[in-house]
């Protein structure tokens, strides 16, 4: 072949820097390219990609990466993280309010108090419960919002609501919406992955990390409690290592035996460079799996060592190592329904918190040491709290209650040792300094340097955007 | 990762056509007009107003100036404001979104310059408002189609698409490459006529075959095959922008009945339908069927299932949108851009707010044109896609389903008895548990409906809410009843799943005998701002003597004008569709088409490369009776597509884009055929044709797989059998919106929006991923070395076989070796690693024939036609 073919060089280039032209979206453009407007459009003549090559917000970003525990079900915000002397003193009585009960046959005026301890951690003082030893040790890195509101008091509807905005079908994530806004740093793992529990899927299952609307590629990832972890990116268990070593190497042969036989198809080599590339991208998966390289230390940090936080812990822990190799947005599952406790849960709520406290806490010591906090948010909570009265009087339990819970989260610009918000004195609505799911989104949306309005996605002819209402930027939460 | 892919997309430089010449001076039509017509003619020449008085549209226009004196000064481009402006940023004013490029202004500075030269005489005067240059007459695919005689050319010529090859490849200096193996030929063939590849048997029987006409019996036979529908059915079914979900609303509800039309294009391709009748059917079916659409004979069903054609855009109307005339409207423009753009090869939508930037249609024309499908889709009287359905009831079944439907009304009937039983021994059961003093007042409250309780009332359910017993909460006290009352229900719903099953048509029809509704201009397209109305028409540059359409046909009892337009279309005189199928049908035979712009055949389209076969495979179309299977033999008996398709020097020094065709393009397969081919190679492919699409669902990690969706609480439920419906060819696959199936879109599915002229055939990591670890290709690899297995004992037997049946050819014996150290070294390995492994001999030997097979799968020799 001619060497000065000018094809064949810029194929090359073109291989050398898959950025390059036709699939960089690069964010600002990205903007003003899909923004609508009644002037004719050129008409499309080539497909459009879109890609996860890195792109930098409009403003510099505090956070550059976000790792979501989610504690489906509805942790009990009135046992955990918001003490309510007033149920203490109420125990037992009848409920002096109005209340929507859930489940009817089960339901019970009776008010319950907390039957856990609440006392104050840190220099801040966080009043927070004795189910959360190790959480409250991490009070003065955290900001507690005691005034969480969606206000759809069912666990669908209100799960959508906090990972879409939306509380229908069919939306984009937030981890699907940064994702596409900012690309992600790592050139051989996905932007955005999930990290299901070896129990049952979620409520809403794949809804939690879908793309919706956007871009498949923008879709979050699951990483899968067992091997292969991550689906068409690891090999099946029978297939892992040498076995597929040898398949690439047949493979590499009777390709290259081919190309031989084709000179000229540049297709044909690019193609081997693809197997070259994905076989690269499953180093980097196993690598960023593989905890067989943190120290002892840090393992029993996460209570890898104790058969109840050792699951957990070692999916907090990949959380963190996903984080450090670029990836963009992590979620970290508990599974089904752990937190919905109906009845119970004077002894399935202590076994919840043990499940998940001690590896909570020590993902944000873990980052902040190394540095990595200040670019990294973590938030932790459910779609709900629970009621102040009994469910189920017989295996006494809480129902649900959207209308006011507590959250935390902690770093990528979040303030540290502060308590926002809060709710009545039964814990039942919020009613101070209240954050929606709009309000929070929109607060994310800031600390990753995007203006809410600004990422948008033209879909049928309608401009999307994460927050199609009215939104307010806490302010009160920032660093 | 299937669809959760990482990025790497690369796409392949195969479309970048138009070789660019050297740069001539520039000149006012070929540099300066384009681009002041792109940006600023909507002001300054084709608007209401003239916008500070200035015209752009001829250059002594442009000399003349407006109210701020000459825009330009020839020779000196330093005096002029035009430059000046442009430049600065001045003009398009601040705010305009799409502005020249800086080379499109620097070339403007350029003609300046350079005196400011035009290469035709400017007309004497010009009427306000648009109008079409000499120049934009003149473009290529504006002008009658003509039937050029095959030029004389030195190198051997099978027919005379050689000879119009040859012309340009010996004027460069280059010809035709040798003829391909018979081996490659027979799977060129197979893959592009039916999609799969050929068995072996049938490899041997063509090799085996002396006859001279061997080859083109092997054609005739394979244009014989239903499978063939099946592969160029999914073709039309692109341009069509097929789906089987509405798209729009976010629910993307389901089309249940779109399949039908799916049937109808497989079966007219099958049938060879004369490709005018095929388009009109499609578009005016309903206007030649026999009125009343009820108890139909087969006939009327074909001709309104074609116009499903009329009916694949996305439609949101259906879908509770907020603004229905918005909705509708969408669907009128989304159903145009899919007619011109696969019909005429035009981007007309580009008329619809505005005059053409690039083509020389102006905005009023789009309107006249969109008033020929309005009276189908008026907007101001528009019908959901329920509203659209024509019934495939006969008033036999609606009789039968009456007599069902009054039987299930009396089960449920019993039901509600049996229901308000439940709920009052339920209460009192609940009544028993709470103070006596209660109970009076409590069942006073349950005897008073929800809605009309008094506060105090209400209060007191809240204070002991276990007596609240409803029909809704009846099964949180007592799941027994709960199940009983099920139990009728679920006899009513069998009873009811006995009717006689309602099939719809997803059809296009225009009312009869009505007041044809009037089409107005919308200002900048907008709904809400009609201007002046319009009649039917073609557009001004196609038309001709015959293309007149009547506003309303008085012989017919709908308006007439689909029909009307379409015999126009079909009438042999359209410079365009004979044109654009042509190029279409060679596109999928070569890989790229005559003209590279399929979708596009204005101004801002491709040239062709060969424009003089164009029109000679357009006239031999119309002349062979619209045959396309004549145009297949035409094709494919030529030496140009029976050339090896080996690159060489020479050809690669000259034309390394292939343009000239010195060698038989290589193409990637598109998804539908990867998947068909590794399905039929393991022998599981089904052979079950037409109907029902086979579903799409997420499974647990949100891929997009084939099977039946069992959800519960959002979740996937237990998985439903498919009882071999998972192997059925991909077109019968559903083709849901939002829910593309990962194994295919993986290999780039069409995008619809609203339809696919061109696929794109991307070279990315995340296809080497699913070759590599996907569940799907793990499996069939398995398959494929069961199959093996059975059908020979020795180890290089199964090779050859496999290898075989992979690609069609023998094993070559370097190959062979390497394979046979490959299934010792596998097998060895597997020993090793799995001592205590029962029947290690086995499963060893299949665990390596399998990743063999995955091998062959996974290389280039398999992924493309070569």
């Amino acid at each position: 072949m001619p060497t000065n073919n000018d094809k064949w060089i810029s194929r090359r280039r073109f291989l050398a820097n898959q950025s390059l032209g036709m699939g960089g979206v690069a964010f600002a453009w990205a903007l003003n390219e899909r923004s609508l407007s009644a002037a004719p459009k050129r008409p499309e003549l080539t497909v459009k990609t879109f890609n996860n090559d890195p792109r930098q917000p409009d403003s510099e970003p505090q956070a550059k990466a976000m790792i979501s525990l989610w504690m489906q079900g509805g942790p009990s915000h009135i046992d955990l993280f918001d003490p309510k002397p007033k149920l203490t003193e109420l125990d037992g009585q009848s409920f002096p309010g109005k209340i929507k009960y859930d489940n009817a046959a089960q339901a019970s005026s009776k008010v319950l108090g907390s039957p856990w301890k609440f006392s104050n951690h840190g220099e801040c003082g966080m009043e927070l419960s004795e189910l959360i030893p190790n959480i409250a040790t991490i009070a003065d890195e955290i900001t507690l919002i005691r005034s969480m509101h969606t206000g759809v008091n069912n666990h669908g509807q209100s799960i959508k609501a906090l990972q879409t905005g939306v509380t229908q079908n069919g939306y984009p994530t937030i981890g699907s919406w940064l994702t596409y806004g900012l690309g992600c740093e790592s050139n051989s793992l996905p932007p955005f992955m999930a990290l299901i529990d070896p129990g049952q899927l979620p409520v809403e299952g794949v809804a939690n990390w879908s793309n919706g609307y956007l871009p498949s590629i923008y879709q979050g990832t699951v990483i899968r409690p067992t091997e292969p972890r991550i689906l068409n990116l690891t090999p099946p268990e029978k297939l892992a290592g040498k076995p597929q070593e040898r398949y690439l190497s047949l493979l590499d042969k009777l390709n290259k035996r081919h190309i031989e036989n084709s000179p000229g198809e540049l297709d044909f080599s690019a193609r081997v460079e693809m197997y070259e590339l994905a076989a690269r991208m499953q180093v980097a998966a196993k690598e960023a799996m593989d905890l067989s390289q943190e120290t002892e230390e840090t393992k029993n940090l996460y209570g890898m060592d104790d058969p109840d936080t050792t699951e957990y812990g070692s999916r907090c822990l990949i959380a963190r190592r996903l984080i450090e190799r670029g990836v963009r947005f992590v979620q970290v599952y508990t599974q089904n329904q752990y937190w919905d406790h109906h009845g119970g849960i004077l002894k399935s709520l202590p076994s919840s918190c043990k499940k998940v406290d001690k590896p909570s806490a020590a993902l944000v010591k873990d980052l902040k040491r190394r540095g990595l906090l200040d670019s990294t948010v973590v938030h932790w909570g459910g779609e709900m709290g629970r009621l102040p009265v009994i469910q189920n009087e017989a295996n006494i339990g809480r129902d649900h209650n959207t209308y006011g819970f507590s959250s935390w989260v902690a770093g990528g610009g979040f303030k540290a040792g502060y308590t926002h918000g809060a709710t009545d004195e039964f814990g039942h609505h919020a009613v101070e300094n209240v954050v929606n799911h709009f309000d929070y989104h929109h607060t994310i949306l800031h600390l990753f340097g995007i203006r809410p309005e600004e990422l948008t996605y033209e879909h049928n002819g309608r401009r999307r955007k994460l927050i199609e209402t009215e939104s307010r930027l806490v302010t009160e939460l920032l660093a | 990762m299937g669809r959760n892919c990482l990025i790497w997309v690369v796409l392949l430089a195969f479309g970048a056509s138009q070789v660019s010449a050297e740069r001539d001076a520039p000149s006012f039509e070929n540099d300066v007009r384009p681009v002041l017509k792109a940006h600023c003619f909507h002001c300054h020449g084709e608007g209401e107003e003239l916008a500070s008085g200035l015209d752009l549209r001829l250059k002594r226009f442009i000399q003349t100036g407006g109210d701020s004196g000459p825009a330009i000064v020839p020779g000196n481009s330093n005096e002029s404001l035009l430059v000046e402006y442009l430049t600065s940023g001045v003009m398009p004013p601040e705010g305009t979104e799409l502005r020249p490029s800086q080379q499109e202004i620097q070339r403007i500075k350029e003609w300046v310059d350079s005196g400011a030269v035009v290469l035709n005489d400017e007309p004497e005067s010009l009427p306000s408002g648009f109008y079409v240059t000499e120049q934009e007459k003149k473009h290529w695919a504006f002008q009658p189609i003509t039937s050029p005689s095959p030029p004389m050319v030195n190198g051997t010529a099978d027919n005379a698409i050689d000879q119009f090859l040859l012309s340009k490849l010996e004027a460069v200096g280059l010809g035709l490459s040798d003829r391909a193996s018979r081996t490659r030929l027979i799977r060129r063939a197979y893959l592009d006529l039916l999609g799969i590849p050929p068995t072996p048997e049938q490899t041997d029987r063509f090799i085996a075959d002396q006859r001279p006409d061997s080859y083109s019996r092997l054609i005739d036979e394979l244009l014989t095959h239903h499978a063939y529908g099946e592969r160029w059915g999914r073709h039309w079914l692109d341009i069509a922008g097929y789906a089987d979900s509405e798209g729009m609303a976010d629910a993307d509800a389901v089309r249940s009945q779109a399949y039908r039309y799916r049937d109808y294009v497989i079966r007219s391709i099958n049938s060879d339908k004369p490709y005018d009748r095929f388009v009109i059917e499609q578009l005016a079916g309903d206007e030649l069927a026999s009125l009343p659409f009820k108890n139909m004979n087969a006939e009327t069903i074909d001709l309104l299932t074609a116009t499903g054609f009329l009916r694949m855009a996305p439609d949101g109307t259906g879908s509770g949108s907020p603004n229905t005339n918005i909705a509708s409207n969408a669907v009128m423009s989304a159903t145009i851009k899919t007619v011109s753009t696969s019909l005429l090869g035009l981007t007309v939508g580009c008329a619809q707010c505005h005059n053409h930037r690039y083509d020389p249609i102006s905005q009023e024309e789009y309107y006249q044109f969109r008033a020929i499908f309005e009276p189908a889709l008026n907007w101001n009287n528009w019908k959901t896609p329920q509203q659209r359905q024509i019934s495939l009831y006969t008033d036999a079944d609606v009789a039968r389903s009456a007599e069902i439907e009054a039987e299930a009304a009396k089960i449920l009937e019993e039901r509600e008895t049996k229901q308000a039983e439940y709920i009052a021994a339920t209460f009192e059961k609940e009544l028993a548990k709470l103070p006596e003093e209660v109970r009076e007042p409590l069942r006073e409250v349950h005897a008073t409906p929800a809605g009309k309780r008094t506060p105090e009332q209400e209060a007191l359910l809240q204070k002991h809410p276990s007596a609240n017993v409803t029909a809704g909460s009846l099964y949180l006290y007592d799941q027994k009843a709960a199940d009983d009352l099920k139990s009728y229900s679920d006899r009513a719903t069998e009873l009811r799943g006995t009717k006689p099953v309602e099939g719809f048509l997803r059809a296009l029809t225009e009312p009869a005998d009505t007041t044809v509704p009037e089409t107005f201009v919308f200002f900048r397209g907008d709904i809400d701002q009609p201007k002046q109305a319009v009649q039917p028409g073609e557009l001004r540059v196609l038309s001709s003597a015959d293309s007149t359409i009547p506003a309303n046909d008085t012989s017919l009892p709908t308006s007439g004008r689909r029909l009307n337009y379409a015999k126009w279309l079909t009438s042999g005189e359209h410079p365009l569709l004979a044109r654009v199928i042509a190029n279409r049908i060679w596109m999928h035979h070569f890989g790229t088409g005559l003209v590279n712009t399929p979708g596009d055949f204005g101004i801002l389209g491709a040239k062709p490369t060969h424009p003089a076969l164009l029109d000679w495979l357009a006239t031999e179309l119309m002349t062979n009776g619209w045959s396309v299977k004549h145009l297949h033999r035409l094709i494919m008996t030529s030496r140009a597509y029976q050339q090896s398709s080996k690159r060489n020097a020479q050809g690669q020094e000259k034309d390394a884009l292939q343009q000239l065709i010195w060698a038989m393009p290589v193409r990637r397969l598109e998804s539908e055929v990867v998947r068909d081919s590794i399905l039929s190679i393991v022998e599981k492919l089904s052979a079950s044709a037409y109907g029902e699409p086979v579903p799409v669902m997420a499974d647990r990690t949100g891929q997009w797989v084939i099977g039946q969706e069992n959800l519960n609480a959002g979740r996937p439920g237990a998985v439903v059998d498919m009882k071999g419906d998972q192997y059925r060819r991909s077109i019968y696959i559903q083709v849901r919106r939002s829910r593309p199936l990962a194994v295919l879109e993986t290999f780039d599915l069409p995008e619809l929006a609203p339809n696919c002229t061109k696929r794109a055939k991307s070279t990315a990591s995340t296809q080497a991923l699913m070759m590599m670890n996907s569940s799907f290709v793990v499996e069939q690899s398995e398959s494929f070395a069961d199959r093996l297995i059975t059908a020979q004992s020795e180890s290089e037997n199964q090779l050859k076989l496999g290898w075989k049946l992979a690609f069609s050819e023998e094993i070559p014996a370097d190959v062979l070796e390497i394979s046979l150290q490959f299934l010792a070294d596998t097998k060895a390995e597997f020993v090793e690693a799995n001592p205590e492994q029962e029947m290690v001999d086995e499963l060893s030997h299949r665990h390596a024939l399998a990743l063999f097979c995955q091998a062959m799968f996974s290389s280039n020799q398999f992924l493309y036609i070569e």
